[in-house]
């Protein structure tokens, strides 16, 4: 079948969720919800220090038992985590400390009690004797000669280093203008609302551990613990019941799980561990951390020519299992030329180990940072040269009669139209209103700046393109089951995880376009492996492109079979026959007959002797997809926002946002634009609120929801969604994915609505999170700079 | 030392022997097995625990079940038949107010006491009272719709 | 985040409650809306062996006009406040004050007393009452005694209440008509304690008062800028900074831009 299906019926039909009626009704499932006769909470010991040797444990008398140190769990074994490269040192990640912790909050041991308070109450009296080492704290001190080092036998603080050279750098160097600037992206947490969680407990009656693990990839998961704890994979079963929410957070094997599973052997009955806020804040996965020092070359007309410059990524203690978080220096500097004409590119990275939670994907990867850095340089390039920002950008961008265009930092750009969507973005934000409100001054001394930024999400990216990383699981396909029972209805069984991007509605929608059924007898089964096929989980904006499309191919297998033993049903030519409605139609020789499907499926499972010689029976077939192109299919958008800034208080406020996206063709358009708004409060959070400092003894300093600021109502805006449609050529219906984009441009976005306010004396919030006191120390600054009083 | 807590959960009469260290949210969701009140943060800020007592919206992770003797306790499962819970249970489905559904429960609770203060409110009260419900997933806007329309319908307007 | 536990006792007056806190002194806490203290035990940042709940104390939670205002139990929530239950002899400040306080499902546990008791130095009800010139009625072993809000408030987290008392009531001084008062204040997000507090009041009968909450201390009262109140920008600017220099020594750049910005505001809304 061909790649490009017309679009019809079901595809692109705003239908309402299957799975809202659950949630609704208080009924969902999520881990925590799970009881099991029997079971006990866990608590972890956790370092109260960033760095030091581990002397020793001790455990109070009375309560030994209860407690575990790594050697007590038996044989665990401690996986070798980050890309397969020589190059890429190891840092192993034990699940209860050994002899060394790395940071403040790394498990030292478990306590297993009745209660979760008991635990605690217990874990409380262990003591544990630890020789301080010095903390490294900053990623750019750390490789300087001499810095403590984490890892005694590397030779520095390096995970990975490299140099990307790319085009014409003799030329960028000799550029006329040089615009250079440093930025940061501080750490922040992932903050799922639900936080990690697992309960595990050896089934009796068919010999297996079975985890209820709240994560976005049950199989790789399986993978993990089963190698950790040296099981045969068929004794383990991953269950990820209802997620609260993932966003990367929950798709690397953490070390609480392993010892949870471990305790649940160890222990013979049952046992849970429920992240709490404060364990999420300083011990989950944290994210970004990303420190740039760049310049930017053009010639005088605004040509850009080239990016050159540093960047550092801290990836804190360890690598998380399987790829680490290696991925992001490099996708940090691949994606600094952005979707401009830039022809040159020099960057050296560094993947730097430091004494803080280990940093693992968040929504975006790498992206936020990388656009970030390109947009509010251009916004900078554009100053320095006097022109407006807008136009330096629309003169440089990629225009739709380039496409396919492949960057300067090796990425290929497939479909789309970049200067619609910045003028599109222009007309929705209504920038001619906003210049004429910014010229007159407002009544309460705050400024109006408005800003815009490009930002493209690769998705859909297959084997070649993983393999280049040199992943250790290549996810390059993903699997669907579809079996039609005997009454028509039909369940799908998949292997990536919908953790709220409505995925038993949009994969329902598709199989439905496909058998000409109603979505209704459709049902999808995802997070358990002993139910559904291997696939590596939901990530990477890959769900609708690689699930949607192994559902597609289900679908058609089945409508297959189904066209030819209706046809055998109505003794007509299987040439002329369709599904529609319901119904196998045949319309030979002017003679119109149908049958339900439903007749079909009795056949097929259950009357065998109705079927065509020498068929088979049952519909049932499981395919795999994996787009035509590894390189994947690029979504992209113009952000652009209004804020109203404050400049004694540094207070933003964002008066008006909008978007103009695009991200092919669209199964469900509810659907889509809500994954839009919702990742752009993501990204709202890491521009303006969402960090975790650190104090100079690598303390993490935001430890509660009281000092780590999530946005909530007042703070996120109802964002106003333009969209522009160009279908990808290599994918099933032209989909191209879209959970990531929305929180990729707010920092960038934002930085450049706030610079804008104060273009006059070049204010520079070039760092994240954009908080009060970093805009007006920046706004002060720039105005001590100018020699104006603040 | 343990004490004695009886409380109406959901209009049944439910007592135990608790730790004073109890929380009401435990109490509700260990105790009584009743699930749709989630925890969140667990101290107060993201909401997702909220219940009713006596009437009145409470974040059941600040409230000892102990302090909770006597009172009548409502969560999400005792409104199920609430003729304004119904209504915006319909309006969170139609404007797709939920994603992965873990701060749903609490939303629908205090939407529903939005809607008892405020007549019909417009989308700016609506955010200020909202402003204690942490959502990760929707960035907000298809739940102030979802409210909005409850509001409006509800006031017959 | 479990709480460590902890005993719960249930007093049948404040007599009651005042002798069980005396007893155990250091082991004995009070807990009023717990909306402060039940997340400090959880995070067991609060080491507590018996907890004295004043939250069924009737004589905390009642109200009434006095000759010259209102006396506010100190278990008075700040829903009730906000829901205009209490007579507001301020002209709309407490009940703007309390309806800015966190959120809803708080206000609705949260006690005036706890908030005061408690002396966040970002706290609301410290830097309006004191505003305000209220005074707080406080009970202990030794009988009851009259604190005035700037003889209560000692510095972060830290008051003049002795083990064993507790805050019964606040008498609020009416306000007369023709007063104008202005609160701002400068948050990190909604509903989060404040980065900076402005609170003026002028009365016609009287020269300006001026509280800055959000210090790094306790809710100040500035002086200077008072008696500046009504003078131009730059003798405003000038007043803030000497009340700046003497309230809040360790006042980087940012908190007096900040500070500043605030107080201008507040004193400007004031102004009319
Ligand atoms: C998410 C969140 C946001 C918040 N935001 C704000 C905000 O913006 N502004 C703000 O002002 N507050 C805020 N608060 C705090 C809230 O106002 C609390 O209600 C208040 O600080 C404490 O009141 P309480 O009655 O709950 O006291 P409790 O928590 O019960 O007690 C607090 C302390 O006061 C003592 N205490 C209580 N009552 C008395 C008494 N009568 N006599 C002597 N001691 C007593 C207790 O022993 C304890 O040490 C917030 C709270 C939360 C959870
Ligand atoms: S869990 Fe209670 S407010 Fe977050
Ligand atoms: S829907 Fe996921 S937190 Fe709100």
């Amino acid at each position: 079948m061909a790649d490009t299906h017309e679009p019809t019926g079901w595809i692109g039909a705003r239908l309402k969720r299957k799975e809202d009626g659950r949630h609704l009704a208080g009924a969902a499932q999520f881990v925590a919800d799970i009881r099991i006769p029997g079971l006990k909470d866990v608590a972890f010991v956790r370092s109260q220090v960033a760095h030091g040797h581990v002397r020793g444990i001790v455990k109070p008398a009375d309560k030994s038992a209860q407690v575990f140190t790594f050697a007590d769990l038996g044989n665990v074994n401690v996986l070798p985590a980050g890309p397969e490269m020589p190059s890429f040192k190891l840092g192993p990640y034990p699940p209860l400390a050994m002899d060394r912790v790395r940071f403040a909050g790394q498990t030292i041991a478990a306590v297993v009690a009745g209660t979760r308070g008991e635990a605690e109450d217990i874990a409380d009296t262990v003591v544990v004797d630890i020789d301080e080492l010095p903390a490294v704290v900053d990623c750019v001190a750390a490789m300087q000669p001499g810095a403590q080092k984490l890892f005694e036998h590397w030779a520095d603080n390096a995970y990975i280093t490299s140099t990307i050279t790319e085009g014409d750098i003799a030329r960028a160097a000799a550029a006329p203008i040089q615009v250079r600037r440093q930025f940061r992206m501080n750490r922040q947490a992932t903050v799922t609302l639900e936080g990690r969680g697992v309960v595990a407990h050896w089934d009796r009656r068919l010999e297996e551990l079975v985890v209820y693990l709240s994560t976005q990839g049950a199989h790789v998961m399986r993978i993990g613990i089963a190698q950790s704890l040296g099981l045969p994979e068929h004794k383990v079963r991953v269950i990820a019941p209802d997620v609260g929410g993932g966003f990367g957070g929950k798709n690397r094997l953490m070390p609480e799980e392993v010892a949870v599973a471990a305790l649940a052997i160890k222990c013979g009955h049952p046992v849970r561990w429920i992240e709490d806020r404060r364990e999420h804040l300083i011990a989950s996965v944290h994210a970004r951390d990303h420190t740039y020092d760049l310049t930017i070359s053009a010639e005088r007309d605004g040509t850009l020519i080239g990016v050159e410059g540093d960047v550092y990524v801290d990836a804190g203690a360890y690598a998380l299992w399987p790829t680490g978080s290696f991925m992001e220096t490099s996708m940090a500097a691949r994606n600094l030329p952005g979707p401009y004409r830039i022809k040159a590119l020099k960057v050296n990275t560094w993947t730097v180990a430091t004494n803080k939670a280990p940093m693992g994907p968040y929504r975006g990867v790498a992206r936020p940072g990388a656009c970030f850095a390109i947009e509010r340089l251009v916004d900078e390039m554009a100053r320095e040269i006097g022109r407006k920002a807008f136009d330096l950008r629309r003169q440089n961008i990629v225009t739709k009669a380039e496409l396919p265009y492949t960057t300067v930092g090796g990425m290929t750009f497939d479909t789309g139209d970049y200067v619609a969507s910045l003028d599109m973005a222009r007309d929705l934000i209504g920038e001619v209103a906003v210049r004429k409100r910014q010229s007159q001054s407002e009544s309460d001394g705050r400024a109006i700046g408005v800003g815009f930024a490009f930002y493209s999400e690769q998705s859909g990216h297959g084997a070649a393109e993983w393999m280049k990383r040199k992943g250790r699981i290549i996810p390059g396909y993903e699997s669907c089951n579809a079996r039609m029972n005997s009454d028509g209805s039909v369940i799908l069984a998949v292997g990536t995880q919908c953790f709220g991007q409505g995925h038993d509605t949009t994969y329902a929608q598709i199989a439905a376009h496909e058998l000409g059924i109603d979505p209704s007898l459709i049902t999808i089964r995802y997070g358990d492996t002993s139910t559904t096929p291997m696939g590596f989980g939901s990530f990477g904006s890959r769900s609708i492109v690689f699930a949607g499309g192994a559902v597609a191919h289900a679908g058609r297998q089945l409508a297959d079979k189904i066209k030819k033993i209706g046809a055998h049903l109505m003794q007509a030519d299987p040439a002329t026959v369709h599904i529609e409605n319901g119904r196998v139609h045949a319309s030979s020789e002017g003679v119109a007959a149908s049958l339900p499907i439903a007749e079909v499926a009795r056949a097929a499972n259950i009357r065998q002797e109705l079927l065509p010689a020498g068929m088979s029976p049952l519909l049932e077939v499981t395919s795999t997809y994996e787009p035509r192109d590894s390189a994947g299919v690029f979504s992209y958008g113009t952000h652009a926002a209004v804020v109203a800034v404050d400049p004694d208080t540094g207070v933003v406020e964002i008066l008006d946002y909008a978007i103009s996206e695009d991200c092919g063709t669209v199964i469900n358009p509810m659907i889509v634009d809500a994954q839009v708004q919702g990742g752009i409060a993501q990204g709202i959070g890491t521009a303006l609120y969402e960090e975790i400092p650190f104090s100079s003894e690598g303390q993490p300093l935001a430890t509660t929801f009281a000092d780590y600021h999530v946005p909530g109502a007042l703070e996120v805006p109802l964002v106003r969604v333009g969209h522009l449609m160009h279908p990808a050529e290599g994918t099933e219906y032209g989909v191209k994915g879209v959970g990531e984009g929305g929180a990729i441009a707010p920092p960038a976005v934002l930085g450049n609505a706030i610079a804008d306010a104060f273009r006059s004396i070049g204010a520079q919030p070039n760092e994240t999170p954009m908080t009060p006191r970093r805009v007006s120390d920046a706004i002060a600054a720039a105005r001590a700079a100018m020699g104006v009083r603040s | 030392m343990k004490a004695k807590v009886s409380l109406v959960l959901n209009g049944e009469s439910v007592s135990a022997e608790v730790e004073p260290r109890e929380t009401l949210a435990d109490f509700i969701r260990e105790r009584q097995g009743l699930t749709a009140t989630h925890l969140g943060c667990e101290h107060g800020v993201c909401g997702a625990c909220t219940v009713e007592v006596e009437g009145q919206t409470t974040r059941s992770c600040l409230t000892l079940a102990v302090r909770a003797d006597g009172m009548h306790v409502k969560t999400l499962e005792g409104l199920a038949a609430d003729p304004a819970m119904m209504v915006l249970k319909r309006w969170f489905h139609d404007e797709h107010a939920l994603q992965c559904g873990f701060c749903t429960p609490g939303m629908l609770i205090t939407a529903r006491d939005i809607l008892s203060r405020h007549r019909a409110p417009d989308a700016g009260t609506i955010r200020k009272e909202l402003s204690g419900q942490l959502c990760r997933c929707t960035g907000y806007a298809n739940i102030v719709k979802a409210i909005e329309a409850a509001g409006r319908e509800l006031a017959g307007a | 985040m479990k709480s460590a536990p902890f005993d719960y006792f249930k007093p049948g007056s404040v007599a009651d409650a005042c002798a069980r806190l005396a007893s155990e002194s250091g082991g004995a806490v009070a807990i009023a809306g717990g909306q402060s203290l039940v997340p400090l035990l959880a995070l067991r940042m609060a080491p507590a062996v018996t907890l004295v709940d004043l939250g069924g104390l009737s004589a905390l939670g009642q109200f009434a006009k006095t000759s010259d205002g209102v006396r506010i139990g100190a278990g008075v929530t700040h829903a009730a406040i906000e829901d205009g239950k209490v007579p507001d002899p301020s002209g709309g400040l407490l009940q703007r004050v309390a309806g800015g306080i966190a959120y809803r499902s708080v206000r609705n546990h949260g006690t005036i007393g706890g908030s005061v008791a408690l002396a966040d130095p970002a706290a609301d009800w410290p830097a309006c009452l004191l505003a305000l010139g209220a005074t707080a009625r406080i009970s202990g072993p030794s009988g009851e005694r009259v604190e005035p809000m700037e003889a209560l408030l000692v510095g972060a987290y830290t008051t003049s209440i002795a083990a064993g008392e507790i805050i019964t009531a606040f008498d609020v001084p009416a306000l007369p008509t023709g007063t104008r008062w202005s609160y701002q204040k400068v948050v990190r997000k909604s509903g989060a304690f404040a980065m900076s507090i402005g609170c003026v009041i002028v009365r016609p009968d009287r020269a300006a008062v001026v509280v800055l909450g959000g210090t790094t201390t306790r809710a100040q009262l500035l002086v200077e800028t008072a008696t500046a109140f009504g003078g131009d920008e730059a003798r405003l600017r000038a007043a803030i900074a000497r009340d700046l220099a003497s309230v809040q020594q360790d006042a980087d750049d940012y908190v007096k831009r900040l500070h500043t910005a605030t107080l201008l505001k507040a004193v400007r809304e004031a102004a009319g």
